[in-house]
């Protein structure tokens, strides 16, 4: 499902953000990716929505070459990746409603499907009663779990969380990676990139150890964030 | 798709009116332009009518010697008629001239008892010449003196009138190459004012576009609702020109009128209105999409 190859990023002129990072994620997994601030966490998931570009090796995502696509082409790869981010990343102008309702239309999805769809996906976040709400009204938690509705709009596959809880209370985290279990648990491979041990540990799924840019461990069953 | 367009267009609408202070702004520059830009093409159609004015009174003319037979002018007047640059090549015999002499000075009894005085015809016979183009006149001029009947002209008033001919052409050329170049270079800032405005507008919605990007909007996507935005600057832009240059060339043509009265100005901004309404509408729209186009594009890598 998601393979890299011998891949390596590298800033000119001698800044290795990735060196020879080999991993493969099979459907259905749940992976969290551990490390501290610059180990490479966050590049190795732009790499796979290709916001990032590798400079050797190789990378595919569900059986396609990265590199064999065009750019014309790199948004129909993200509407098959879902993306959560720390800062939520949600236009402040638009309601909880709109936000989802933007991501449906962008994909080309018709004002029917945009309006069964949309409360559907918000009811399940546990947003029912913020529809209306603008993102300045919500509370941290209800941020990220919009930005997750948001990106689950298009039933992708593949689910990467760059460091969802990094701005939120411990309440709201463990809010938050329960609705990424459930995601899981209803077939979406979730890749989550965080530093925060207990949650990593409370998990207890594969966790890749990543440092200076390596993979220096990769413990496949109830995995702990060692360091 | 006509859903999809549709959608993009009324995003651009939506755009234009939430952001309604930076579109006001860009709006009125891109006006102010444009008014320039007709103001100029005014200057220029003016300063072309009076060239023209003057290059139709400007004429060649060989005077003949008194003792010239009508037979050697006239042989003279076929041999120019022939050659292409001619326009037009009139006869003027000396008795001719006498009268339209007399007939100029009909007020001047001084003039007409010295005339009666006379025994003579004091008068020479001439040809007045028109040629398609003031340039052309040198060579005419050189083409009499070179004739076999050289020897009966008296003097070519292009020498005379040499001084006059070639300012009123350096006048028609400067105006034709600096007008062009005024508006281009109107054009060039009228499009930087712009582009930064809209650089600025969408400068504003950076984070909206990168989150577009990221939840896989095509680049059509994020670039339509911004170049209807531009095109809609310049629409309004546009009508606001025009609404403003009709009126006040209605105001401005009488007094012209008075100074040049070959030259009616309201007239001919009235007659050629469907055109220069076409042409500053689409210049305004050219100009607020362009603008965009290029402001986002630096936005648009992936």
């Amino acid at each position: 499902m998601i393979k890299l190859h011998k891949v390596k990023k590298i800033y000119e002129p001698h800044d290795i953000v990735l060196d020879n990072i080999d991993l493969e994620i099979k459907p259905g997994e749940f992976v969290c990716l551990v490390g501290v601030s610059g180990a490479g966490k966050s590049t190795l998931l732009k790499m796979l929505t290709k916001e990032e570009r590798p400079t050797s090796g190789s990378i595919s995502v569900e059986g396609i070459d990265l590199s064999e696509i065009k750019d014309n082409d790199i948004p129909y790869l993200r509407r098959k990746i879902g993306t959560v981010y720390q800062d939520f990343k949600l236009l402040s102008k638009k309601t909880a409603y709109e936000n989802v309702a933007f991501a449906m239309e962008v994909s080309g999805a018709g004002q029917e499907e945009i309006e069964k769809d949309a409360p559907q996906i918000l009811g399940i976040v546990g947003l029912k009663n913020k529809l209306d709400s603008f993102p300045d009204q919500m509370s941290g938690g209800e941020k990220q779990r919009l930005a997750i509705a948001r990106a689950m709009i298009h039933r992708p596959k593949i689910l990467l969380a760059d460091e969802p809880t990094g701005n939120l209370d411990l309440v709201n985290s463990y809010d938050v990676v329960e609705l990424l279990l459930k995601i899981n648990e209803l077939g979406t491979t979730v890749v989550l990139a965080t530093h925060d041990t207990n949650i990593v540990n409370r998990i207890g799924r594969r966790v890749v150890s990543m440092d200076k840019g390596r993979i220096v461990r990769d413990q496949s069953h109830n995995g702990r964030y060692v360091i | 798709m006509i859903i999809n367009l549709k959608k993009i267009l009324d995003s651009g609408w939506t755009n234009f009116r939430r952001n309604s202070y930076l579109s006001f702004g860009a709006t009125g520059i891109m006006a102010l332009a444009l008014i320039l830009f007709l103001g100029l093409l005014t200057i220029q159609f003016l300063t072309s009518q009076v060239v023209a004015t003057l290059q139709d009174k400007i004429d060649i003319s060989a005077y003949f010697k008194t003792d010239a037979t009508e037979d050697q002018v006239l042989k003279i007047k076929s041999d120019v008629s022939v050659l292409p640059e001619i326009e037009s090549v009139v006869y003027v015999s000396r008795d001719q001239a006498l009268s339209d002499f007399r007939a100029r000075h009909a007020q001047d009894e001084l003039i007409q008892e010295s005339l009666d005085q006379l025994e003579d015809n004091p008068l020479a016979a001439s040809l007045n010449i028109k040629t398609r183009d003031t340039s052309q006149y040198a060579s005419i001029a050189k083409f009499l003196e070179e004739s076999p009947l050289s020897s009966v002209i008296d003097k070519i008033s292009f020498y005379e009138n040499r001084g006059v001919i070639e300012r009123v052409e350096s006048i028609a050329n400067g105006v034709k190459s600096w007008g062009f170049g005024a508006v281009l270079l109107l054009a060039l800032i009228a499009m930087l004012v712009t582009f930064n405005t809209v650089r600025l507008t969408i400068y504003n919605q950076k984070q909206e576009i990168e989150i577009m990007r990221l939840v896989g909007a095509s680049n059509w996507h994020i670039r339509g609702p911004y170049l209807t935005e531009g095109g809609l600057y310049g629409l309004f832009a546009s009508i606001i020109a025009l609404a403003v240059f009709y009126p006040a060339v209605y105001l401005v043509s009488d007094k012209v009128y008075s100074f040049i009265p070959s030259v009616n100005l309201f007239g001919y901004f009235l007659t050629s209105m469907s055109q220069i309404v076409l042409m500053v509408i689409g210049l305004g729209i050219a100009l607020g999409a362009v603008s965009s186009a290029i402001a986002i594009r630096k936005h648009l890598r992936v």
